[in-house]
């Protein structure tokens, strides 16, 4: 890897006028121009520096001189199985890269860019990056099939954040992000402090109506053994699933607490920047320490959960706290009979949908299934599912972008909505914030008569006090 | 040509293994060091070694993973590495020249066997070439280079292959002065080529995870790169 460039970029007009044609709504942060005019020479400029900084480079190393381009990602791409575009095969997409790579960043690639002068990366280059990096929705379901052991997913990640370092992101994430780090509510969703009050003991009242359950959301408690942070969008859309937390804490008298200062789990970083993933993980440690908490729990949300769970240990510094998906807690606690639930509450025919970013590694494959096992005898698997489920469509923060609807209803999400079609499930549970949104929207467009739910809202019918 | 032969197999092959295996330990010496730096920048993280090895393991000797995906594909594939890599290393005139030039040998496996191995790898190269080029996906991802190598491999097979064939039209002088120059052709082009796989393989997979590894205080130090001190905003 060498680190040389802006010597030698093709120089060309500025066509920044054309992002608005892009499959998302492109945002630009203040100041990126003075990168360079146009957005090769920002593209690169960024590539550079991150590659400087950071530990990607021996990736592309490894990735560039391997690479076999064999194609067997294709067939394990929901994507591309649903579009069969060439420009969809996860390899195909990594290529862009480490062609970019190879011929600004090796010693190879720019004697052969000076002898032939070619391998140059143009305006379209930079266009075609950043419609493939996000027509990928991050899942990294290839990295199973791929025998030479290719992550394309993190290339994807790598790919989204150099060109958000150049100053093309999408809209979509950024302003919420905007909101959540530099914002007054500080959190994506733009909930007033006063707002998640009234909202908390609105769920404590709606609780004791619908289950008779007295249970408290309990807010800076100093000394508590866990502070929660579930996707911040929960508490507008998922009432079910914080109230079915709060009764399950309450039943097995869990000390846990909710930070006034910071109460969002969502962790956009992991989808396109580096930085924000760690200055949101800065945040969700910054108030665990505020209240002297023990451990850090996050909700029902597949890439909060892996976000913290990765990368608290790397950013939290001498601050280190574990982390706890609440599916572990509860699993644990029904285990320990310190929650009692009723094995035959749930009578429908119900099917569990793996969010890839818990279920890929292996790492929350049968807490779940257990808790959802043990209340619903009538448990369907969609095939294929744990490690090598198919993602929702919505994956890598495409739920977020309204734009992208059609494709995640025809292409990404199709699949899924076969399989869902296929389980003849009633309902299909599955514990994160943007695959129920995603799920909803593919059951609505495909007319499929399912109900989309959380882990927690079956375990709140299920509760025996 | 009798001279040329001898060249092609005497000084003019030590280079070209000096530059096969020198290319190829200097990428295995550069990929681990840059390793150990990536790991050493980022130590809070835990690396889950065993699973890791284990997944490569299964990958090297992927017999149970054939039926997985693109079956007819895969068997060629596997087929194509069990033949280049037997043939190339334990047919008894490679080991001869070996023994010849630097007074080191191994146990060859009989030629019958192996001329057995060539047609099948001869068979599993052509299927591979014929997929690159009949499945659309496959022919939109691939570069020159991919067919190239495919070819020269299939090459050298071919006229080792008729050259221990007596009763075939071509001289056996020219189909050996092909056969060593397009293989030392190939052993050159080894280490500069994605067939540098063949001994970053084991790495590949622990690169992947370290590449997850981030780096602390990284994010920040780009943007302070690109923006100075002041930085910029979200
Ligand atoms: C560069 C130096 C090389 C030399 C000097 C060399 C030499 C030879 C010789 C003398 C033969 C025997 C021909 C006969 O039967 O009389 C042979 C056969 C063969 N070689 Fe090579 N070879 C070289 C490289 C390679 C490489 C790199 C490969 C594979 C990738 C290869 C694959 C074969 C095969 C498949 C046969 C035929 C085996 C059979 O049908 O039994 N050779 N080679
Ligand atoms: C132990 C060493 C090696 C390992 C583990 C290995 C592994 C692989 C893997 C996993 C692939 C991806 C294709 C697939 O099987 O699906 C591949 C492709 C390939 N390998 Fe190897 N390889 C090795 C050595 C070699 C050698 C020595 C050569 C040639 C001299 C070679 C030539 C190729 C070629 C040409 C392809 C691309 C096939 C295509 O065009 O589809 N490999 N290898």
């Amino acid at each position: 890897m060498i680190l040389e460039t802006g010597t030698h970029l093709q120089r060309q007009p500025n066509l920044a006028h054309l992002e608005s044609k892009a499959f998302y709504h492109i945002d630009t942060y203040p100041g990126s121009d003075r990168l360079g005019g146009s957005r090769v020479e920002r593209f690169l400029f960024a590539f550079a520096a991150i590659l400087q900084q950071s530990n990607y480079g021996v990736l592309l190393d490894l990735y560039a001189r391997s690479s076999a381009r064999c194609g067997r990602c294709a067939v394990s791409c929901q994507v591309f199985q649903a579009s069969q575009e060439a420009r969809d095969v996860p390899c195909y997409r990594s290529n862009l890269l480490l062609d970019v790579y190879k011929r600004y960043f090796t010693m190879g690639g720019q004697l052969r860019g000076r002898l032939f002068g070619n391998g140059f990366l143009h305006e379209g280059g930079v266009d075609e990056m950043a419609e493939l990096f996000y027509r990928c929705t991050a899942c990294r379901r290839c990295h199973i099939e791929c025998p030479l052991g290719i992550d394309h997913g993190l290339i994807a990640h790598l790919g989204r954040y150099i060109l958000s370092e150049a100053g093309i992101a999408p809209k979509g994430l950024v302003v919420s992000v905007r909101e959540q780090l530099e914002g007054k509510t500080g959190n994506t969703s733009a909930i007033p402090l006063p707002a998640l009050l009234d909202n908390l003991e609105f769920l404590e009242e709606e609780l004791v109506d619908s289950s008779g359950i007295q249970a408290k959301f309990p807010v800076d408690v100093q000394g508590a053994e866990y502070i929660f942070f579930p996707a911040v969008s929960d508490y507008l859309m998922e009432a079910d699933t914080l109230m079915g937390i709060a009764a399950v804490c309450a039943s097995a008298g869990v000390s846990w607490t909710i930070g006034s200062q910071y109460f969002d789990g969502i962790n956009y970083g992991l989808f396109y920047n580096d930085w924000v993933l760690e200055r949101i993980i800065q945040k969700l440690v910054g108030e665990a320490q505020r209240l002297q908490v023990q451990k850090i729990l996050i909700g029902e949300c597949g890439h909060a959960a892996r976000s913290a769970r990765q990368y608290v240990p790397t950013f939290a510094g001498d601050q280190q706290l574990p982390v706890v998906s609440v599916l572990e807690l509860t699993e644990a606690l029904v285990r320990q009979g310190k929650v009692k639930l009723d094995p035959n509450a749930i009578s429908e025919r119900v099917t569990y949908h793996d969010p890839c970013n818990i279920a890929r590694s292996g790492w929350l494959l049968e807490p779940p299934r257990r808790l959802v096992r043990s209340i619903a005898p009538n448990f369907v698997e969609m095939r294929p599912f744990g490690k090598e489920n198919y993602c929702c469509g919505g994956g890598g923060g495409l739920v977020s972008l309204d734009e992208t609807h059609e494709f995640r209803m025809q292409v990404a999400g199709k699949l899924k909505a076969e399989q869902i079609q296929a389980s003849e499930a009633e309902i299909v549970v599955t514990p994160c914030a943007n695959c129920k949104k995603q799920l909803r929207e593919l059951v609505s467009y495909y007319h499929l008569p399912v109900q989309v739910v959380g882990v927690h809202d079956l375990v709140l019918r299920a509760l025996r006090l | 040509m009798d001279l040329w032969l001898a060249l092609a197999k005497g000084v003019f092959l030590r280079f070209v293994l000096a530059v096969t295996i020198l290319g190829l330990l200097r990428h295995v010496a550069l990929s681990l060091a840059a390793l150990w730096v990536a790991i050493r920048r980022a130590p809070a993280q835990s690396l889950d070694l065993r699973q890791i090895f284990g997944e490569t393991l299964a990958w090297l000797f992927p017999i149970r993973r054939l039926h997985r995906n693109r079956f007819g594909y895969s068997l060629a594939s596997f087929l194509f590495h069990v033949g280049v890599l037997f043939t190339s290393l334990f047919l008894v005139n490679h080991i001869d020249i070996l023994r010849d030039q630097f007074g080191i040998g191994w146990y060859a496996i009989p030629k019958g066997i192996l001329d057995l191995l060539a047609v099948v790898t001869i068979i599993a190269g052509s299927s591979l070439l014929l997929f690159r080029i009949y499945a659309s996906s496959s022919r939109q991802l691939s570069q020159l280079s991919d067919y190239g190598l495919l070819v020269l491999i299939l090459g050298i097979f071919w006229s080792g292959f008729l050259a221990g064939r007596p009763g075939n039209p071509i001289p056996y002088a020219w189909l050996m002065l092909f056969h060593t120059l397009s293989g030392a052709a190939l052993l050159l082009v080894i280490p500069y080529s994605k067939i540098a796989h063949c001994v970053l393989f084991p790495l590949i997979r622990l690169g992947s995870a370290v590449g997850w590894r981030l780096a602390p205080l990284a994010g920040g130090k780009v943007v302070q790169r690109l923006h100075g001190p002041e930085g910029r905003q979200i």
